[in-house]
């Protein structure tokens, strides 16, 4: 399914607003990448590159994002203060609104769901539904 | 103690309540024998456990918000110092994060009373129940305290991520080389083994979409503490305690696992218990994966009988 177009600059500006983060700040040093532990692909350096081109949408459907798990090393490791957790949590946020939930947690199972830390529970209700 | 117990407001969570018991108990028969008592405040909610990261998220601050207005009114009727003492790494996140955003953003908080058609003053301070020690009581006031020996262990401090970031607002320990757990350690009379992965994530909620991911990150975590000697790892976190103990649990026996064998993940409270000669049977060691008991035999020799302190 392809998410609605909309005009790629007013996207970003949408996804500028919602995370107070300025995506033309970041030069590209890959820092936030080198310590990524998710090993996400395209990595958050890239992520930024392709809104940085314009690229919104390629970003926005990139399968990486739903690998990140907020650990803030990215953020905490910036030079120029960009937060790339942000940024990734904005761009599942714009795909969450448009479309289904990354995890149907109904579909975990009484038994997982039984078992898991609570923390994670709520956290996944946040981040992927 | 025969002094009164100072009174300390607390925040379980609800991880406390169900799978971190242990933690919960262990944290609160320790405050009791330090010379504290944390009291549960009387009405409160789950803090949203992770603390929205996108800046116009109002509705992820309402949850926390409620926190903070009843924390406050709890040590306003009582008279007493506004501190809230949080033992989850995720709420403590939560808590002091939202607490920092109506300080620098007094207008979020503006809309978040008239939302929760209450008053928040902001009069409360977050903080850790690891922080309290450090700060409050002191380590070296503890050390004084210890009543078995703890020298047979060789744990690594293991801190995860959220405890210490953004250090910004969090602004509890160097992000990169923290050492608030090894001198915690080191004051109970452990034997401390620093790795580099303390710092490293243990796959947190992503336990929900891709676990094997977190399978992975948690068992090079334990491998390298292995490599380093340790015997145990000690967290404050109870989604790094389940995510490390099930994954070696998950792993045992397979052919990823080598090396590692049985390498049990306490809470530091649970560990702080033993070395205050605490009785450790509500702390629920039966509750983890990898039994944590035997390697504790050397310390509780005597059963629950606590021997006399060196110092
Ligand atoms: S660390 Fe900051 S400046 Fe460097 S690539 Fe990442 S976001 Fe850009
Ligand atoms: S917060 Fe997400 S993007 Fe940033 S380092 Fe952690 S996993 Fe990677």
């Amino acid at each position: 399914m392809q998410i609605l177009m909309k005009s790629n600059q007013s996207a970003l500006k949408e996804l500028e607003l919602a995370t107070g983060e300025i995506v033309s700040d970041c030069y590209q040093c890959g820092k936030c990448t080198a310590g990524c532990p998710a090993s996400m692909d395209p990595s958050p350096s890239v992520l930024i590159h392709y809104l940085k081109l314009g690229l919104f949408e390629k970003a926005v459907n990139s399968e990486s994002i739903w690998s990140c798990m907020g650990c803030l090393t990215c953020s905490e490791r910036c030079p120029k203060n960009v937060s790339p957790a942000a940024i990734v949590e904005g761009l599942k946020r714009l795909h969450l609104n448009r479309m289904k939930p990354r995890v149907i947690l109904h579909a975990l199972g009484q038994e997982f769901l039984a078992n898991s830390t609570q923390q994670a529970v709520v956290s996944g209700f946040r981040k992927f539904v | 103690m025969s002094k009164n117990l100072t009174h300390v407001p607390y925040y379980p969570g609800c991880s406390l309540k169900t799978k971190a018991l242990g933690y919960e108990r262990s944290a609160m028969d320790c405050a009791k024998a330090i010379g504290f008592e944390m009291h549960e405040i009387a009405t409160w909610n789950c803090c949203g456990a992770s603390f929205p990261l996108t800046k116009d998220n109002l509705m992820g601050l309402a949850a926390p918000a409620n926190i903070l207005l009843e924390a406050e009114q709890h040590c306003q009727e009582r008279e007493i110092d506004a501190n809230l003492i949080t033992l989850c790494s995720f709420c403590y996140n939560t808590l002091k994060r939202t607490d920092f955003a109506f300080r620098e953003e007094p207008k979020k908080l503006e809309t978040l009373n008239a939302f929760l058609k209450r008053q928040y003053q902001g009069s409360i301070k977050v903080v850790h129940y690891l922080e309290y020690l450090r700060d409050v009581i002191g380590f070296d006031n503890l050390a004084k305290m210890v009543k078995r020996d703890m020298s047979s262990l060789r744990v690594a401090p293991y801190y995860g991520c959220l405890l210490l970031k953004p250090q910004k607002e969090m602004a509890l320990d160097d992000p990169e080389e923290p050492v608030i757990l090894h001198d915690f350690l080191e004051a109970i009379g452990c034997q401390v083994v620093d790795f580099p992965g303390q710092v490293d994530c243990c796959g947190s909620y992503l336990i929900m979409r891709d676990p094997e991911k977190v399978l992975e990150l948690s068992h090079n975590i334990l491998q390298e503490a292995n490599d380093y000697g340790a015997d145990a790892l000690v967290t404050a976190c109870p989604l790094c305690q389940s995510n490390l103990d099930q994954s070696e649990g998950e792993r045992r026996g397979s052919d990823h696992y080598i090396g590692v064998q049985g390498m049990p993940i306490f809470y530091f409270t649970q560990l702080l218990a033993v070395a205050l000669g605490l009785d450790t049977e509500p702390h629920q060691f039966e509750r983890h994966c990898i039994d944590p008991t035997s390697i504790l035999s050397a310390c509780l020799e005597d059963g629950a009988k606590p021997i006399e302190a060196k110092k």
